[in-house]
C-alpha cells in the first residue's frame, strides 16, 4: 500500500478530479458540512495526505467564527468607537477561534504534497502534518473532537484497530466520521459503475499517472470493502454508539458516524 | 403522549461519559475514560447504585435499559437540558447544544447526535415545560383532595395553569419567536401538534373535564386557541411582569367561560325539547292504548 501512495502522491489531486468528474469535491464537502465544527474544534485528520478535508475544516470554521464576531458586534452596539476598535484587534489574531487540525498519514510523499499545497493556498495557522499509522497512532487518549478519515480506511490493513485507534485519542462526546466508497444498492447503476470502475479508471491511471496497476489495486480495493451495514457493525464494535450512515450518490460513497459516548 | 428522541438502544456500558447512574451524582462533571466506577467526593462513597433516579424521561418505559447504565436517550436528554442554558446566548441552535454538552464534560463534536436546526432542543423544552406543568397540577390537586386547599372555580383555575405555564417561557422569551418558528416547520408539526394537545388535555382533566360528548372537543379548541393567542401576545408584551398578557388572559377565559354558558343553554333548550316531545308520545300513545283498552 505505501509503495502504491509513494507513486500517485504527486498526481493524487489531477487523479481524483479525473477518476469522480469532480464530484469527490462535493462529497469532502457535505463530509465537513455534516461535522459542522464549531470554533475551538479540534480535528484529526488520517490518512488526510493532501489535505483536502483540513482546508475544508479551516475555511468552515474560519466563517462561522466571522459570523460570531459579527452576531457579537450586533451586541455591542452601545460600545464606544475605541472599544469596538479594540475588540478587532483581539478577534484578528483568533481568526480560527482556536481550531486545529492534525492531518496524519503514513506517506511522507502525501504530507509533503499536503504542505506544499498549504503554503500554495495561503493556509498558515491551525495545521499540523503528523507521520503516522492509523493502526497505531502517535497520540495520546481522549485529545480529539473529531476523526475524519476520508477514502483513507479501506487502505487500513486491519481496519479494526484502525477503529479503536479512533476510539482511543477521541475526546468523550467526540465524533467519528468516515468518508468510503460503499457498495451500490441500485442494480443498473451498479453495473454502469462496475463499467466505469474497471474500463475507465485503470486507463485514466496510465494516462494521467502512468500507473496502471495502482488504480487497478485502488478498484478493487473498493470492492472488497465491507457495505454500509457490515462497516457500521465494526464501528460499533469498537465502542462507537449513534452509529449511523448516510449514501451520497445512492452509495456509491458513504459517510459513517460514530459517537464515543 | 410524549415527546421520544429515538427507541433506547443497547446501554452505554464502557464509557466515560455514561456512567452508573446515582441521585447525588446525576450533576458532577465526567471523568477520564479509564474510570468504571464513578465515585464523586471521597466523603460521600456510595458502593451500591440505586436504579434511575428522579431524572424526568421521555419514554415510554421508566427510562431504564439495564439496572444501572443510562442509555443514549438519557444520556441525550442530560445534554439538551444542560444546553437550555445556554440558549438566551446562542439561540436555539446546534451551538447552544454543543456548549451544553461542554459543561457535561462532552466534547462539543456530540451536538452533531442531533439535528442542526435545533429543532429537538424545543421539543426536548417544550416537553419538559409540559411535565412541570402536570407536576404542578397534580400538587395542586393533592392539595385540595387532602383539604388543604380549596377548590378552584374553572375560570381561575384555566387562568392560573395557562400563566404558570407560560410563565416557564420567559427566561427564553428573546429567543422565543425562534422557537415557535422552528415547532412549525413542517417535520416538527406532528411533534409539536401532539405535545400542544396533550398539554391541553391535561389542563382539562386536572379542571376537572368529566365530559364525554362534543364539549370535549369545544373545550379543548377553545383552550387551545386561548393559550396560542395568549402566547403571541406574551411575545411583544414589554409591560412589567408581563401584566398586559396576564389582563389578556383573563379577558379570553371570561369570554370563553360566557360562550360556554350560552352552549349549555342552547344544549339543555334542546334536552327540554326532546324530552317535551318524548313526553307527549308516550302521552298520545298511553291515550291510544286506553282508546283500544275501552
Amino acid at each position: 500500500v505505501n509503495q502504491v501512495f509513494e507513486s500517485v502522491a504527486k498526481k493524487y489531486d489531477v487523479m481524483n478530479d479525473s477518476m469522480t468528474l469532480g464530484v469527490h469535491r462535493l462529497w469532502k464537502d457535505i463530509l465537513v458540512r455534516k461535522m459542522n465544527p464549531s470554533p475551538g474544534t479540534l480535528l484529526l485528520d488520517v490518512a488526510g495526505g493532501t489535505g483536502d478535508i483540513a482546508f475544508r475544516f479551516i475555511n468552515y470554521v474560519r466563517s462561522v467564527r466571522q459570523r460570531q464576531l459579527q452576531q457579537r458586534l450586533k451586541h455591542h452596539q452601545n460600545l464606544s468607537w475605541q472599544e469596538i476598535a479594540n475588540s478587532y484587534q483581539e478577534d484578528k489574531r483568533n481568526s480560527l477561534g482556536d481550531s486545529q487540525v492534525v492531518v496524519c498519514d503514513i506517506n511522507k510523499e502525501m504530507l509533503k504534497v499536503g504542505k506544499e499545497k498549504a503554503q500554495d493556498l495561503g493556509y498558515s495557522e491551525g495545521l499540523s502534518w503528523v507521520l503516522g499509522n492509523a493502526e497505531e497512532l502517535p497520540f495520546d487518549d481522549d485529545m480529539f473532537d473529531v476523526y475524519t478519515i476520508a477514502f483513507g480506511i479501506r487502505n487500513v490493513t486491519r481496519i479494526d484497530l484502525a477503529l479503536q485507534e479512533a476510539y482511543r485519542v477521541l475526546k468523550p462526546g467526540g465524533r467519528f466520521l468516515c468518508l468510503e466508497f460503499s457498495q451500490v444498492s441500485n442494480p443498473l447503476l451498479s453495473r454502469l459503475y462496475d463499467l466505469y470502475s474497471f474500463q475507465v479508471i485503470p486507463v485514466l491511471g496510465e494516462v494521467i499517472a502512468g500507473d496502471w496497476k495502482s488504480y487497478q489495486y485502488l478498484v478493487e480495493s473498493i470492492r472488497r470493502f465491507p457495505p454500509q451495514e457490515e462497516f457500521k457493525a465494526m464501528i460499533e464494535d469498537a465502542g462507537f454508539f449513534k452509529v449511523d450512515y448516510q449514501n451520497l450518490n445512492s452509495g456509491i460513497v458513504a459517510i459513517h458516524s460514530g459517537f464515543k459516548l | 403522549v410524549r415527546f421520544q428522541l429515538s427507541p433506547p438502544q443497547r446501554p452505554l456500558q464502557a464509557s466515560a461519559v455514561l456512567r452508573r447512574v446515582s441521585d447525588e451524582q446525576k450533576k458532577e462533571p465526567l471523568s477520564s475514560s479509564s474510570q468504571q466506577q464513578f465515585d464523586s467526593q471521597p466523603t460521600d462513597h456510595q458502593p451500591e447504585q440505586e436504579p434511575q433516579g428522579p431524572h424526568p424521561s421521555y419514554t415510554g418505559q421508566g427510562g431504564q435499559e439495564s439496572e444501572d447504565y443510562e442509555s443514549e436517550e438519557q444520556l441525550q436528554h442530560r445534554i439538551l437540558t444542560a444546553a437550555l442554558e445556554f440558549v438566551p446566548e446562542h439561540g436555539w441552535t446546534a451551538e447552544a447544544i454543543a456548549e451544553g454538552a461542554k459543561t457535561l464534560g462532552l466534547s462539543g463534536a456530540a451536538a452533531g447526535m442531533f439535528q442542526s436546526n435545533g429543532s429537538q432542543l424545543v421539543l426536548h423544552f417544550v416537553s419538559q415545560c409540559n411535565t412541570k406543568l402536570s407536576e404542578l397540577l397534580e400538587q395542586e390537586q393533592k392539595l385540595v383532595q387532602q383539604g388543604e386547599a380549596e377548590k378552584k372555580p374553572t375560570d381561575q383555575f384555566l387562568r392560573d395553569a395557562v400563566e404558570a405555564r407560560l410563565r416557564m417561557v420567559i427566561p427564553y422569551i428573546e429567543k422565543w419567536p425562534q422557537a415557535v418558528s422552528i415547532l412549525l416547520l413542517p417535520q416538527n408539526i406532528p411533534s409539536s401538534l401532539s405535545l400542544l394537545t396533550s398539554m391541553i388535555d391535561d389542563i382539562w382533566h386536572y379542571a376537572g373535564d368529566q365530559s364525554t360528548d362534543i364539549n370535549w372537543y369545544t373545550r379543548r379548541a377553545v383552550l387551545t386557541g386561548i393559550y396560542n393567542t395568549t402566547e403571541l401576545v406574551m411575545m411583544q408584551d414589554s409591560s412589567p411582569d408581563f401584566e398586559d398578557t396576564w389582563r389578556f388572559l383573563e379577558n379570553r377565559v371570561a369570554d370563553a367561560m360566557k360562550m360556554g354558558n350560552t352552549a349549555n343553554q342552547v344544549q339543555s333548550t334542546g334536552e327540554a325539547l326532546v324530552q317535551g316531545l318524548m313526553g307527549a308520545a308516550v302521552t298520545v300513545s298511553n291515550v291510544e292504548t286506553c282508546r283500544a283498552v275501552r
